[in-house]
């Protein structure tokens, strides 16, 4: 069956793009097949795992469950625009470093962008909203507590100015 | 010319006109439907109509007595909807423990109604509210009380040319409460859920409306439970003739999410949880 590529206008972690994509790819398989974008993982497709979490229009949401024609107009952003120069790290992925929250990494750029949307709309939250903002993501190595310590850590000793740019 | 594959039209004029085509796959959100189609991603892909590009069908509007909500209004959107939480707080209950952060943040109330699942988690509080759904085709226009629009899982009296357009409750004031049990709290479909609307004046009940979620074909109200209720007194004696009565007329089957059983008894256990609550805080 001939199919017909969608036009798209978007801006992906800061940077506008036009493209025409497949109107049967999801927004995951774009961002992996067709620009390259690698570090949204793919897990389990159906938005049950969190690994795909990417932020779109400042809300955390599952880019395996987004059409890529339903990103006309959005800004979205991946784990790969969280730092924003070289080789420094985002203060969220310095303290998931920090408090051993990375295992296998498989998780972690999904749970990285999961603390910056929760951060996002809440910068002082409490236990159960925290767990609540990240039960959408799922760690087979940590435990999660090294995890909730990382975003605890990065809420309370973050600035404001490093969450700036995802409201874009 | 040739054919579009999706639509993806900004007006409702627009996308009723493209609903007279047959065989359109309508995503509003998309959190259930692209769940559907993952298996075939590589294989002949449905001709999609997505909604979200209608900004006038994502408004939750306030008027003289009535609410009404767009189909394209997000789980989260209603979860923190002032207006909701003051007309319709066990819908925004429901919007609350659906799914996740990421599910509800796509996920519509328009989607969640025409996916029609008996566990969709919005539909009882929708009946409990006596919600009355407005459907369009690009000359027609009618509206039905919601428990009408169902007639199994997943099946509809939708018309293939019809899309829903809003959503209505009234403005009466009414207490209640919505439940649910899952295998985790968050990300699991309902194994059985329970919503409850009442007005209750001096401790009189004096009008009342429950319904049962996964334990028939469709969401359906628990009439003899509702029965047992109005006009009389709200005690702990009565919640348990209640909780017995709901229980009695839940018809749930064993599938992969529980068993018939475990659902049956439930119902009565989350129709006590809630009702004794209200008892207390009155």
């Amino acid at each position: 069956m001939v199919t017909t590529d969608v036009a798209v206008k978007f801006t992906l972690n800061g940077i506008p793009m036009e493209r025409d994509v497949p109107p049967n790819w999801t927004l995951l398989r774009f961002l992996r097949d067709g620009l390259g974008f690698t570090g949204t993982k793919c897990g389990c497709e159906i938005g049950e795992c969190g690994a795909c979490t990417v932020i779109f229009n400042g809300e955390a949401v599952n880019a395996c469950l987004v059409l890529a024609p339903q990103i006309d107009g959005a800004s979205i952003w991946t784990i790969e625009g969280v730092a924003s120069s070289g080789r420094k790290l985002h203060p969220i992925q310095q303290a998931f470093v920090e408090c051993d929250a990375v295992h296998c990494g498989f998780c972690s750029p999904g749970m990285v962008m999961s603390t910056v949307a929760l951060l996002l709309h809440n910068r002082i939250p409490s236990n159960a909203v925290l767990k609540e903002s990240l039960a959408g993501n799922l760690c087979r190595c940590t435990g999660y507590l090294q995890i909730i310590e990382a975003v605890r850590k990065a809420a309370e000793s973050m600035d404001d100015m490093h969450l700036e740019k995802f409201r874009r | 010319m040739k054919e579009q594959d999706t639509i993806n039209p900004s007006s409702l004029r627009q996308a009723l006109a493209a609903k007279a085509r047959p065989n359109l796959v309508v995503v509003a959100g998309g959190t259930d439907i692209l769940v559907q189609l993952h298996d075939r991603v590589d294989r002949p892909w449905p001709k999609l109509l997505v909604l979200d590009g209608i900004k006038a069908l994502g408004k939750i509007t306030l008027h003289d007595d009535f609410v009404t909500i767009g189909p394209n209004v997000t789980f989260s959107e209603i979860e923190s909807s002032p207006i909701i939480g003051k007309y319709a707080p066990q819908l925004a209950q429901a919007a609350s423990v659906a799914g996740s952060v990421q599910i509800r943040n796509r996920a519509t109330i328009g989607g969640n109604v025409a996916n029609a699942s008996p566990a969709g988690d919005l539909i009882p509080p929708l009946y409990v509210l006596g919600a009355t759904l407005e459907l369009l085709s690009v000359r027609t226009k009618r509206s039905m009380p919601i428990e009408k629009f169902f007639v199994g899982p997943g099946k509809t009296v939708l018309k293939s040319n019809e899309l829903i357009t809003a959503i209505r409750i009234s403005k009466v004031k009414r207490i209640g409460f919505f439940l649910r049990l899952g295998t985790r709290q968050a990300l699991a479909i309902s194994k059985v859920s329970v919503a409850a609307a009442l007005m209750i004046k001096s401790g009189i009940i004096l009008d009342v409306k429950i319904a049962l979620g996964a334990v028939a074909p469709t969401v359906i109200r628990a009439g003899v439970a509702e029965e047992l209720l109005r006009g009389n007194r709200l005690d702990a004696k009565l919640i348990d003739h209640a909780a017995e009565a709901a229980s009695k007329e839940a018809r749930p089957i064993d599938d992969i999410r529980s068993v018939a059983a475990y659902r049956k008894e439930m119902v009565g256990i989350l129709l006590k949880r809630g009702l004794t609550k209200i008892l207390e805080s009155m």
